[in-house]
């Protein structure tokens, strides 16, 4: 059964993500009146990519890419994902949370190798607003693991399914609110979307990516909104216990990162940092204090 | 999806997904482009054909040029062109790009695109409206279809053709030739 | 003519002379030599805002005729008619060895105008601190906005030499 759920988890993820993909592309359209694209235009895109030619810039351009990719399938390995993970140990989510910095390092790594200017501008950008959700997120994580006396997920999960949910049990609420209020920043979308700003730095990290690295680079970044999305469920909203409804809370978290998505206009850098600094890290903090005195 | 389309994704999946993914370079040289903005929002829509323009060269697989030409502006078109992957489509909008339209007898627009670079396929107008842009692009689904949308190819098989001609308008090219002849050949000879 | 900034004019400067304005605007011809100084006296006066630079070619009188136009930014200059007024100061310069006074010194958004007309005009600004080109890369024989530049026999001798791509060879 494990052996099989090391095939089917990566599997799932990139379904969901690449699904995930397709339809903020649909969202976004019929919120402009639009009919846009099929559901399935990412997958047309990925094919068109990985038959086209393209130039490398240096190995290291081609191993960043493969490493941002490969560390994000690992960190899938580890998440219960509506039943067990598949690599769960007692210290899964400190390894969670190393391998999470390891993607948007990858890219940097390969970008650099590209000596694009929009390139370095981008990664620049992307380490910035990285340094600025990961303050609230630690604190999060620390209130969850203070709480619940663990470090693995799949620990917290099943606490959860005991109790009530992470996000309606009173003392973690700040961390569920915190975390809902940087989720659009791990996610990269809309208020925090300076990163890969299309027109003013040409698609910052990707600019330099064509062919078969847009290829990997978008599936990589289906995967980071799968990961995003997938910890709050498992952290916060107690899992699930089986797939589909995994699938369908998943669902839901979405829909909320799309509509701040598409309600809100873009942050500078500077102001995106100073916004996650504040109120989250604020409310996070609240959460931490309250988990750390009071306790179960 | 009918059973036709069906039967055309599992025959060819590659050249039907080239087909349906035309990535367009945000590159704007002349007046045409203003019909280009509504093209791709509310009113018209590109997206769902799969059409949308891409912030870099190397992400893109179609290139619209979308009017008169500057001698500059050669030099920025063929840089963009020679760094897109292969296969790549190109598209010329608007009559300046055929015969120099109404800038045939200026001094600093240079009159026939496709002596510089190759071109797969022309809008005529001056300047065309947006569904134009719509019937060139089932154009060259067709042309996709039928192998008939081979400027890279071309450009590979004369590129020497090509090179001479640029270098007669723009000079001395700070950039060497992307291909040797005899490569070009012989890849051309390998791949058909 | 009965402007008072026109009466200023022809008090203070020599060669000035007026021609009627249309649409609030006041139009006065000056020798080249005066260019720098009126400008001087007009910006003084309130004419605060160089708008543009353009260019003439008068290929029949054989001279390029530079025309200024001034306007204000910080305070509306009011002309004799109690309306808004603006003014356009003329001058000609031949057309052999072209050749003007730079108003850098006096308004500083003169330097990419005066480029621009020394590109496409060929005269020269003296005392311009750089007259680099503007726009263009190439080498022309004649600047090209001169009327005796044969556009036709240009593209014929440039763009129309290069031969179409023969794809069957
Ligand atoms: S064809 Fe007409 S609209 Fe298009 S660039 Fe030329 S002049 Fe402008």
């Amino acid at each position: 059964m494990r052996i099989l759920w090391f095939v089917l988890s990566p599997l799932m993820a990139l379904a969901v993500g690449l699904f995930f993909l397709g339809l903020s592309r649909r969202f976004m359209a019929r919120i402009q009146w639009r009919v846009g694209p099929p559901l399935y235009q990412p997958l047309i895109d990925i094919l068109r990519q990985f038959t086209q030619k393209s130039v490398s810039h240096g190995p290291l351009f081609d191993l960043g890419v493969v490493l941002s990719l490969a560390s994000s399938f690992i960190v899938v390995l580890f998440m219960p994902l509506g039943g067990t993970a598949p690599l769960s140990s007692s210290g899964g989510f400190l390894v969670v949370l190393y391998l999470m910095l390891l993607g948007p390092l990858g890219i940097a790594l390969s970008g650099g190798e590209a000596a694009n200017p929009n390139v370095s501008i981008g990664i620049s950008r992307k380490l910035i607003l990285a340094l600025g959700y990961e303050v609230p997120f630690l604190m999060i994580v620390l209130a969850l693991m203070t709480y619940y006396g663990t470090i693995s997920i799949g620990e917290i999960v099943a606490a959860q399914r005991e109790s009530a949910s992470a996000i309606a049990s009173f003392p973690l609420v700040f961390s569920g609110i915190a975390y809902l209020l940087i989720l659009p920043a791990m996610l990269g979308v809309r208020p925090f979307e300076v990163v890969g700003a299309a027109q003013e730095i040409s698609s910052g990290p990707a600019a330099e990516y064509g062919g078969p690295y847009l290829a990997l680079a978008t599936i990589q970044h289906g995967l980071t909104m799968f990961i995003g999305i997938s910890l709050f469920v498992n952290l916060l909203w107690g899992g699930a216990s089986n797939p589909v409804v995994f699938f369908l809370k998943m669902l839901v978290v979405f829909a909320f990162g799309f509509w701040v998505n598409a309600a809100f206009p873009r942050l500078r850098v500077e102001q995106a940092v100073r916004y996650l600094w504040r109120w989250p890290t604020l409310i996070a903090f609240v959460g931490l204090i309250l988990v750390a005195t009071i306790g179960r | 999806m009918d059973r036709n389309q069906l039967m055309k994704w599992i025959k060819a999946p590659t050249k039907m997904a080239h087909k349906y993914s035309l990535n367009a370079v945000y590159f704007c040289t002349g007046c045409g482009v203003i019909e280009v903005p509504p093209t791709i929002t509310s009113r018209w829509d590109a997206e769902r054909f799969g059409v949308v323009p891409t912030a870099t060269a190397r992400q893109a697989n179609l290139f619209l040029i979308t009017g008169y030409v500057s001698v500059k502006t050669l030099r920025a078109i063929i840089r963009t062109y020679e760094q897109m992957p292969e296969p790549k489509y190109t598209v010329g909008f608007g009559s300046c790009t055929i015969n120099g339209g109404m800038y045939w007898d200026s001094y600093n627009t240079i009159n026939q695109l496709d002596k510089y670079i190759p071109i797969d396929g022309y809008i005529a107008g001056c300047m065309p409206r947006p569904e134009a842009i719509f019937v060139a692009v089932t154009h060259l689904w067709t042309l996709i279809d039928k192998d008939m949308a081979d400027g890279y190819k071309r450009y590979r098989k004369n590129y020497a053709a090509y090179r001479a001609n640029q270098e007669m308008i723009l000079g001395e090219m700070e950039w060497p030739p992307i291909f040797q002849t005899e490569v070009a050949t012989a890849i051309t000879e390998r791949e058909g | 003519m009965t402007n008072p900034l026109g009466t200023r004019l022809d008090a203070t400067f020599k060669g000035v002379e007026l021609r009627s304005g249309v649409d609030g605007r006041l139009a006065v011809v000056v020798p080249r030599e005066a260019i720098v100084p009126v400008l001087t006296f007009l910006k003084e006066d309130g004419y605060d805002y160089l708008q543009l630079i353009s260019c003439v070619d008068w290929i029949d009188r054989g001279e390029f005729e530079l025309v200024y136009l001034l306007s204000f930014y910080t305070e509306e200059v009011v002309g004799g008619d109690g309306g808004k007024q603006e003014v356009l100061l003329k001058a000609t310069v031949p057309r052999e060895q072209a050749s003007a006074p730079t108003a850098t010194s006096v308004f500083a958004i003169a330097e990419p105008h005066e480029r621009e007309i020394h590109e496409l005009y060929g005269i020269h600004f003296e005392g311009h601190p750089r007259l680099t080109p503007l726009f263009l890369d190439r080498n022309y024989e004649i600047p090209p906005f001169r009327k005796d530049f044969d556009t036709k026999q240009y593209v014929a001798d440039v763009f129309d030499r290069v031969p179409p791509i023969d794809e069957e060879g």
